[in-house]
C-alpha cells in the first residue's frame, strides 16, 4: 500500500512514517502543509493520504479542506484525516461530498499503529472509517426520549459498527455471525429508528450519524 | 457704490420718490410720445408701482433684513427703474436725458443680481458670480461706448431720445449700431443663463431653500422672458414702438417681474424676522428636562428647515457629535445649505447645519438658547463618553476571548504535540522491552502509555473548556449541538439559527448555554431545553430546566451580556439573555 503523510509537526510526522514503515506500508512522500500535500498526492498518486487536520496557516481545518480537494480531484485516492476534534461536525463535513474512501480518526490514536493500519486497509477496500470514540460519544448522548432504548443489545452493537463505517461483511466478521444475520439486524434497526434503509453503505453512515446527532 | 448710512438711504428714498413723482409730471406734460407711461394708465400705474415697490422693498430690507446690502441694491434698482422715463423727457435738460440713457442699461444687471442674491444675501457658486459680474462689466462697457460714440440724431431707430447726448466725443453711427446689436444678443444669452441657474437651484436645493427661492425664480423667469422677447421683437421691428401691442406686453411683463421681485424681497425679510424671533423663543417651548435632540427639532421648526442638524463640539476629544452622542462625519457644504458656528463664553459649543434661506442665524440665537445648547452639549458629551465606555467593555471581553483562544491553540500545538511524541517514545520503548523479553518493564511502559493517553484526553477537554474551537469554526448552532452531545443530562435544542454573528455575541450566547447547563446539573435537573431565536435584531437565548431553584448570580455572564448592551434575566430555573446582533 502506498501512502502520503502530511503533518506540520516534524516529530509527529517522522514517528508516523517510521511506524507505518515498520508495519510494512510504503510511505511514498511526506508534506508539512496543505499545498505540499496536494502537490505530492498529484505526483505520487498514492492509495491513501494520511492528513493531519490542523496545518498552517490557521491551524484549524486546513487538512479537512485539502482532504475534500483530493477526493474531488482524484477519486481513486482515499483520505484518512487525523484530528484533535471529537466534534462529529468535522467528521460529517468530510463525509458530506464523498463518503467513500474517507476516514476520520482521533489524533491520539496515531501511535496505536494497528488501528491506523486497519483504517488504511478499510479505506483502500472502499469503506468509511469513523473513530469509535466519536460514535460511542454520540450513542452515549443523554436523551429525554431515547429511541435507542428500543434496540436490543446486539442491535446496538451493530448500529455502533455501522456508524463506524463498517460493511455488513466486516460487521459479521467482527461479531462472529453470518452476513445474513447482520442484514436482518440492520433491517430491524432501521425500522425501529424509522430510518429509510439505503442500499448504499456510505449513505448509510451519514444517515445514522445524522440521526444520532439530532 | 453701495449706500451705507441710514441718512443716505433716506436721501436715496427721497430721490427715488421724487423721480417717481417727476415721472408722473413728465407723463402728464408730454406732447411727444417717447415713453410707455403716456400710452396707457395701466403702463403708468405699473411703472410707478414697480419703481416704488423696489424702493420700499429696498428700505424694508436694508432696515429690517439681515443683509443690508441687498436693500441698497433694491433701492438702486428702484432709482434706475425710472431712468427710462427720464430719457423720454422731451423738453427736459439734455444732461438729464443723457444720464438717463447711461443709467437705464444698469437695470438688468441690478435686477438679476437681486434675484440671484435674494434668498441668502450673497451670490452662491462660482458660475453665478461670474455671470453677474460679467453682465455688470458688459453693461458698463456698452454704456460708456454708446455714450462716447452714439449720436442719437444719426440713429435711424431712435425713439425715446433722438436729440441729446452730452457725453458724445465722436459720432460713429455704425459702430454705435454694432455695439447695440452685440449688447442685445449678450443680454439675451445672459437672461437664458439666469433662467438656467434658477432651474438648477430649484432642482438641487433642499426643501426650505427651494421654497424661499420660488418667488425670485418667478421674477427671474418673467424678466428673462421679457428681455429675450424684446430682443426678438426688435429683430422684426427695429424701431421700438410703445404703441405696438407686442412691445407693450413685453413692457408690462417687465414691470410685473420688478413687482414680484420687490414683493419677494419683503416677504423673505418678514419671514426671516419671524423665524429669528421664533429661534429666540424656542427655549420657552422646551420642557424642564428635554430629551436629547429636542433642541434640534425645535430649532428646525423655528427655522422652518426639517433637515436642520446640530453638531456639538467636544473639546476633550476634539470632535463633533450629535445630541445622542454619536460621532458626526465632516459636515460638508451642500447646495442651499450653510454652517453657522455658535460660541458661548468664548468657547465653541456647536455648529448648526441649515438652509441658506436663513443666513445669519448666529445673532438670532440668544443667551437662553445658548444655555440650552450648552446643556444639550453636556448631555451629548456624557452620552458619547458612555458609548466609549461601552466600546471599551466590548474590547475587554473580546481581548479576553482572543487570549483564551490563543491559550487553547498553544495547548494544542505545544503541550499536545509533546504528549503525542512522548506517547510515541513510550510505545517504541515498550516494543523494545517486549522484544528483549523484559516483561516487567513492558508492563510498566504499557501503564505509562495509558497514562499519556489519559493526559491527552484531559488536555483536549481542558482546551475545549478554555475556548471551544468549534464555536469560532462552525458557529453557534453547531457548537451548541456539540454541547448537547456531551452534556451530562439530556439537553434538547428547540431552535438555533444557523447564521454567524459577531464573535463576542456568539461566545456570550455559547457561555450562557454552557453555564446554564452546568448550573442545571448542580441543581439535579433531569433535562434542559435550549431555545435560541433571532427577532428584530436581537438574539434571544433561553435555557430552561426542571431542577430546584437556582441561587447563582452569573456575575461573569452578566458582565459579558452588559458589555454587548444586552439584557440578562436570571429566574429560578430559567436563564435568558437578549443580545443585539445587528
Amino acid at each position: 500500500m502506498r501512502v502520503v503523510v502530511a503533518d506540520d509537526v516534524m516529530l509527529t510526522r517522522e514517528g508516523i512514517v517510521r511506524l507505518l514503515k515498520d508495519a510494512g506500508i510504503e510511505v511514498v512522500a511526506e508534506a508539512e502543509n496543505a499545498p505540499g500535500l496536494l502537490r505530492e498526492v498529484r505526483l505520487a498518486n498514492p492509495d491513501v493520504a494520511l492528513v493531519d487536520i490542523r496545518m498552517p496557516p490557521t491551524h484549524t481545518d486546513e487538512g479537512l479542506v485539502a482532504a475534500q480537494t483530493i477526493r474531488e480531484e482524484l477519486p481513486q485516492v482515499g483520505v484518512l484525516v487525523l484530528s484533535e476534534y471529537v466534534e462529529p461536525t468535522y467528521a460529517m463535513r468530510l463525509l458530506q461530498e464523498h463518503p467513500e474512501r474517507v476516514g476520520y480518526l482521533l489524533k491520539e490514536k496515531v501511535f496505536e499503529i494497528a488501528t491506523v493500519v486497519d483504517a488504511l486497509r478499510r479505506i483502500v477496500d472502499g469503506e468509511t472509517v469513523i473513530d469509535p470514540t466519536i460514535v460511542s460519544r454520540l450513542l452515549g448522548r443523554r436523551r429525554r426520549v431515547d429511541p435507542l432504548a428500543e434496540l436490543s443489545g446486539r442491535e446496538r452493537e451493530v448500529l455502533e459498527l455501522i456508524a463506524e463505517g463498517m460493511s455488513n461483511r466486516a460487521i459479521a466478521g467482527r461479531l462472529f455471525v453470518t452476513e445474513r444475520t447482520v442484514e436482518a439486524h440492520v433491517t430491524q434497526i432501521f425500522q425501529k429508528l424509522r430510518l429509510p434503509e439505503s442500499p448504499d453503505q456510505h449513505r448509510r453512515v451519514i444517515a445514522v450519524l445524522t440521526f444520532l446527532r439530532t | 457704490m453701495l449706500i451705507r448710512s441710514a441718512v443716505t438711504r433716506l436721501a436715496a428714498v427721497g430721490a427715488g420718490l421724487a423721480a417717481g413723482l417727476g415721472t408722473l409730471a413728465v407723463a402728464h406734460g408730454l406732447e411727444r410720445r417717447t415713453t410707455y407711461v403716456e400710452y396707457s394708465v395701466l403702463a403708468l400705474t405699473l411703472t410707478l408701482a414697480a419703481g416704488v415697490a423696489l424702493i420700499i422693498a429696498g428700505l424694508i430690507v436694508s432696515l429690517l433684513g439681515p443683509a443690508a446690502q441687498l436693500g441698497d441694491l433694491a433701492l438702486l434698482a428702484g432709482l434706475v427703474w425710472f431712468a427710462s422715463v427720464w430719457v423720454g423727457w422731451f423738453k427736459g435738460p439734455p444732461w438729464v436725458r443723457s444720464v438717463g440713457m447711461l443709467a437705464a442699461g444698469f437695470l438688468f444687471p441690478l435686477l438679476i443680481h437681486l434675484v440671484l442674491a435674494a434668498s441668502s444675501g450673497r451670490l452662491h457658486g462660482v458660475f453665478t458670480r461670474i455671470l453677474v459680474v460679467s453682465v455688470y462689466v458688459e453693461t458698463l462697457l456698452v454704456a460708456v461706448g454708446l455714450a462716447v460714440v452714439r449720436d442719437p440724431f444719426f440713429d435711424p431707430y431712435c425713439w425715446a431720445n433722438c436729440t441729446d447726448n452730452v457725453f458724445l466725443l465722436r459720432s460713429m453711427p455704425s459702430l454705435a449700431r454694432a455695439i447695440e446689436a452685440a449688447d442685445r444678443w449678450f443680454t439675451a444669452v445672459a437672461a437664458a443663463a439666469v433662467v438656467m441657474v434658477c432651474i438648477s437651484r430649484l432642482v438641487i436645493d433642499s426643501g426650505p431653500a427651494r421654497r424661499a427661492f420660488l418667488p425670485f425664480a418667478l421674477a427671474a423667469t418673467l424678466l428673462s422672458g421679457a428681455v429675450v422677447a424684446h430682443v426678438l421683437a426688435l429683430r422684426r421691428t427695429p424701431l421700438e414702438d410703445p404703441s405696438a401691442p407686442t412691445f407693450r406686453a413685453i413692457f408690462i411683463v417687465e414691470c410685473m417681474a420688478a413687482v414680484v421681485l420687490a414683493a419677494g424681497l419683503v416677504w423673505a425679510t418678514v419671514r426671516m424676522r419671524a423665524r429669528r424671533r421664533a429661534v429666540a423663543r424656542i427655549t420657552a417651548s422646551l420642557g424642564q428636562v428635554p430629551p436629547p435632540g429636542s433642541l434640534g427639532a425645535a430649532l428646525a421648526q423655528a427655522v422652518g428647515d426639517p433637515e436642520l442638524e446640530i453638531a456639538y463640539w467636544l473639546a476633550d476629544s476634539q470632535r463633533y457629535v450629535d445630541a445622542k452622542g454619536n460621532p458626526v462625519a465632516n459636515l460638508a457644504k451642500a447646495p442651499g445649505r450653510t454652517l453657522t458656528g455658535l460660541v458661548r463664553d468664548g468657547r465653541p459649543i456647536a455648529v448648526v447645519f441649515h438652509t441658506a434661506a436663513v443666513p445669519d442665524l448666529e445673532p438670532a440665537i440668544g443667551a437662553a438658547v445658548r444655555l440650552a445648547l450648552e446643556n444639550e452639549r453636556l448631555q451629548a458629551e456624557s452620552l458619547a463618553q458612555l458609548a466609549q465606555l461601552r466600546a471599551s467593555r466590548i474590547r475587554i471581553v473580546e481581548t479576553g476571548d482572543a487570549e483564551r483562544r490563543k491559550l487553547e491553540r498553544d495547548l494544542h500545538d505545544g503541550a499536545q504535540q509533546h504528549l503525542l511524541a512522548l506517547s510515541y517514545e513510550l510505545r517504541l520503548a515498550r516494543a523494545q522491552a517486549e522484544s528483549d523479553g523484559d516483561t516487567s518493564s513492558a508492563r510498566l511502559l504499557t501503564a505509562a502509555t495509558r497514562g499519556a493517553q489519559e493526559a491527552l484526553g484531559e488536555l483536549r477537554s481542558l482546551a475545549h473548556g478554555i475556548y471551544p474551537a468549534i464555536l469560532a469554526e462552525a458557529g453557534l448552532a453547531t457548537a451548541v449541538a456539540t454541547l448537547a452531545e456531551t452534556a451530562l443530562l439530556p439537553m434538547e435544542v428547540l431552535a438555533a439559527p444557523d447564521g454567524r454573528y459577531a464573535a463576542a455575541v456568539e461566545s456570550a450566547a455559547y457561555l450562557l448555554v454552557a453555564e446554564g447547563l452546568d448550573d442545571a446539573a448542580r441543581r439535579h435537573a433531569s433535562h434542559v431545553t435550549v431555545d435560541i431565536v433571532q427577532d428584530a435584531g436581537r438574539l434571544i437565548i433561553t435555557v430552561d430546566d426542571d431542577g430546584s431553584d437556582s441561587s447563582s448570580k452569573f456575575v461573569h455572564l452578566a458582565d459579558r451580556v452588559g458589555a454587548l448592551d444586552g439584557r440578562l434575566m436570571v429566574g429560578p430555573t430559567r436563564l435568558r439573555a437578549e443580545l443585539p446582533c445587528g
